[in-house]
Parts: structure tokens; C-alpha cells; sequence
């Protein structure tokens, strides 16, 4: 018996505990295909076709594939959700063989969740709630020599053209002065980051 | 403006500034060169105008040859950014009248050059940015992902239409401290 909660919380989901059961009896090389779509699903890549496939090649019935797909997923991404930090390879380990998964599957999916996981953390982190994030920045310094209303104006003026990440294409002027304010505000931010990730709070471990 | 004497148009507007009272027609030109570096706005509402006419005793198309042509008047000398003597000698050759060429320079030395300024300062692109605010949090934590303390910071920037149509618009940018540091090295390259 566990002192502590296991990944998984205080009560078991029970997608996972009827996947679980279903395990008991899978063949290995069907489990490694079905998991392999599952991580695919995770990462945001198309899998209709390959879990087809599965469905109308495998023994099992369409009830026990969907119990299994969905506790795996379940089951991935409580453990996705911590940082690699928290959780341990070991605990993730014991608390699988809690659930009585046998030592083959737990393996795998160990290399699934302590493996290469830059993809997965990639996608984890696009979901949410967002605001928008820079995905391309261009500008350009342009000196006005004579406009209809001044026969000399020489006044520099800065264009600037943000791409969102929503698609949004922002252009805009940025008077010489505004521009600075810009640098000096970027500049601030950083510096209170730098301030805030040397200070302790930041270097407990949970 | 020395071309300016053989358009008939002109002729006939400098006789009516010639004509106008003068102190009337110094308070005008100081409202006309206020909003001259606003585009597409009248100087004067139909209101003011009707009773412009009675002030200066015009009938309404004298009234707005009369405007016409100092605003045109002002307009050049502020695209040329004209020096004061110059100005004097300009209005005298197209037969403006002293006291009325002494209105406009006073006017001109008072307001010209912030006008120069305001209108150099003017812009052509549909937004300028007006206004930076942000704000820089600790994101401790997502649906998707438990136990962060990720330093996160948003960009607000205003921006605001040129001709002030539209009321400013913000847009709102997020970064990460590696998105920011890389925000910060292009804007410093300048």
C-alpha cells in the first residue's frame, strides 16, 4: 500500500482500471500497435486510418478496443502533465504495477512518458488558453524626404509587422520615441525574469 | 505665390481679405492654421459659418473663397516652411493688404513652426502605435500541465488609426522567456 497518492491522483480514473483488466489478456505486438496510434493521437497526428485498421485486423471487440484506447490516453496524459522533474521513473513504475499491468507493458509505456518526449511537450504546451504568441516579426526604418503637405520632412519613421500566432497580421508605425519605450519595456521584463528565476522560490522541487 | 497673382480666383479672394475687419480675420486664421493638419475636417461647422457670414459681412460663396484661399495661403507656407520675411513679401505680391500680410505673419510666427512639426510628424501607415503596456506573470500551472513556474510575459500594444476613425485597438502578445529574449535581440540590431 502506496503512503503517498500515485500520479494518478487519490482515485484511479476508471477508464484506466477497466483498461487494466483488459491488458491482462493482450497480446504483446497488438498492445504496441494500439499504443503507438494512441501516441500518435496525443501528439496531434492523424491515426483514424491506422486505428481502423486495428479495429477490422484484431480479435478484440470494438467495446474492449475503445476501453483499452481510452485508459491508455487517460493514463499518458496524467503522467504528460507532470514535469520530468516530479515524476520519477520509479514511482510512475510502482504505481503501474499497482494497477496490476504486467512488467512488459509498464515497460513501454515507461519509454513512451521518460523516452523523447520534445514532441509530446511541444503539443502539451500549444493546449490551453492562449493569448496569441509572436511567430514572425519584421520592421523596417524609413526616412520621409517630402510628403504632399512638406517640401522637407526628413522624419524618420520606423514600420513594424507582427504575424501572430492566430493567423493575425498586424502592421503598424512606431514613432522613434515609442520604439525606444519598446526596447527599454523588453529589456525590464527580462530583467525581472532574470530576478525572479534566481530567487529560491523558483528552486524548490516538487 | 508669385504665380499665384494670375489666377483670377486669387484676385478676387485677396480683395475680400482686404476688405474683412482685421481682428476678425486674425482670430480666423489662427482657428484655420489649428486644424490644418487635420485631414478632411472643415475648419468650421456649417453653424460657424453662417455666422462668419454676418461677422464679415460676406455672402456665403465670398465666405468660402475667402477660406479656401487662406487655407490654401497657409498650407503652401507650411509645405515650403517659409521664413517670415518670405511670407511678408509673398502676400505682398499678390497685393494682400499690410495689415492683413501683418495678421498672417503674426499668426505664422505664433503657430507656424508647431504646425510644421505636427504635420512632419504625420503618417502615412493605416496604424501608429500609440500605447505599451504589460504585464509579466509566474504560470504556475495548465489543464494540460501541473507544476510549472514558467515565466510568462504579455505585450499589449495599442495602436491607434491615423485619422482616429476606429477607437485604439489592442493587441495583446504572449511570450515565453526564450521567446522574449529572442523579441529583444531584434529589436536591438537597429
Amino acid at each position: 500500500m502506496a503512503d503517498s497518492v500515485g500520479f494518478l491522483g487519490g482515485r484511479i480514473p476508471t477508464e484506466v482500471e477497466i483498461m487494466s483488466k483488459h491488458l491482462k489478456d493482450l497480446d504483446k505486438e497488438l498492445f504496441r500497435k494500439i499504443l503507438k496510434v494512441v501516441v500518435n493521437a496525443i501528439e496531434g497526428k492523424d491515426c483514424g486510418g491506422a486505428m481502423a485498421d486495428i479495429a477490422q485486423n484484431s480479435p478484440l471487440s470494438e467495446e474492449m478496443l475503445s476501453h483499452i484506447v481510452s485508459g491508455m490516453y487517460e493514463l499518458l496524459k496524467e503522467a504528460l502533465r507532470l514535469p520530468t522533474s516530479s515524476l520519477k521513473q520509479e514511482v510512475f513504475k510502482e504505481d503501474l504495477r499497482g494497477l496490476r499491468i504486467s512488467e512488459e507493458f509498464i515497460a513501454d509505456f515507461a519509454s513512451v512518458v521518460f523516452g523523447n518526449r520534445s514532441t509530446l511537450d511541444n503539443v502539451v504546451k500549444q493546449q490551453g488558453p492562449r493569448i496569441p504568441s509572436l511567430e514572425e516579426f519584421r520592421w523596417r526604418v524609413d526616412v520621409a524626404i517630402s510628403t504632399s503637405s512638406l517640401a522637407r520632412a526628413l522624419q524618420p519613421s520606423i514600420l513594424m509587422q507582427l504575424k501572430l500566432s492566430d493567423g493575425n497580421v498586424h502592421r503598424f508605425e512606431v514613432p522613434v520615441s515609442k520604439f525606444q519605450e519598446i526596447r527599454y519595456n523588453v529589456a525590464l521584463i527580462l530583467k525581472e525574469m532574470n530576478d525572479l528565476e534566481k530567487r529560491s522560490i523558483l528552486k524548490i522541487q516538487d | 505665390l508669385a504665380n499665384l497673382i494670375y489666377l483670377h480666383s486669387i484676385r478676387e479672394a485677396v480683395t475680400y481679405i482686404n476688405a474683412v475687419d482685421s481682428s476678425k480675420f486674425s482670430r480666423l486664421l489662427s482657428r484655420i492654421l489649428q486644424k490644418l493638419h487635420l485631414k478632411g475636417e472643415r475648419s468650421f461647422s456649417e453653424d460657424e459659418e453662417q455666422k462668419l457670414q454676418t461677422a464679415l459681412a460676406l455672402e456665403k460663396q465670398a465666405l468660402h473663397l475667402v477660406l479656401e484661399t487662406t487655407s490654401f495661403l497657409l498650407e503652401q507656407a507650411v509645405y515650403h516652411n517659409v521664413k517670415l520675411p518670405s511670407l511678408k513679401q509673398q502676400l505682398e505680391n499678390i497685393h494682400v493688404s499690410p495689415d492683413k500680410a501683418e495678421a498672417f505673419c503674426q499668426a505664422w510666427a505664433s503657430a507656424g513652426p508647431d504646425m510644421v512639426e505636427k504635420i512632419r510628424q504625420r503618417i502615412f501607415a493605416p496604424k501608429k502605435l500609440e500605447h505599451i503596456g504589460w504585464q509579466f506573470n509566474l504560470q504556475m500551472a495548465r489543464s494540460s500541465q501541473a507544476k510549472l513556474k514558467a515565466p510568462h510575459a504579455v505585450l499589449d500594444l495599442g495602436v491607434q488609426d491615423e485619422d482616429k476613425l476606429e477607437c485604439q485597438q489592442n493587441i495583446f502578445v504572449e511570450f515565453s522567456h526564450q521567446e522574449l529574449l529572442e523579441f529583444y535581440n531584434k529589436v536591438r540590431a537597429d
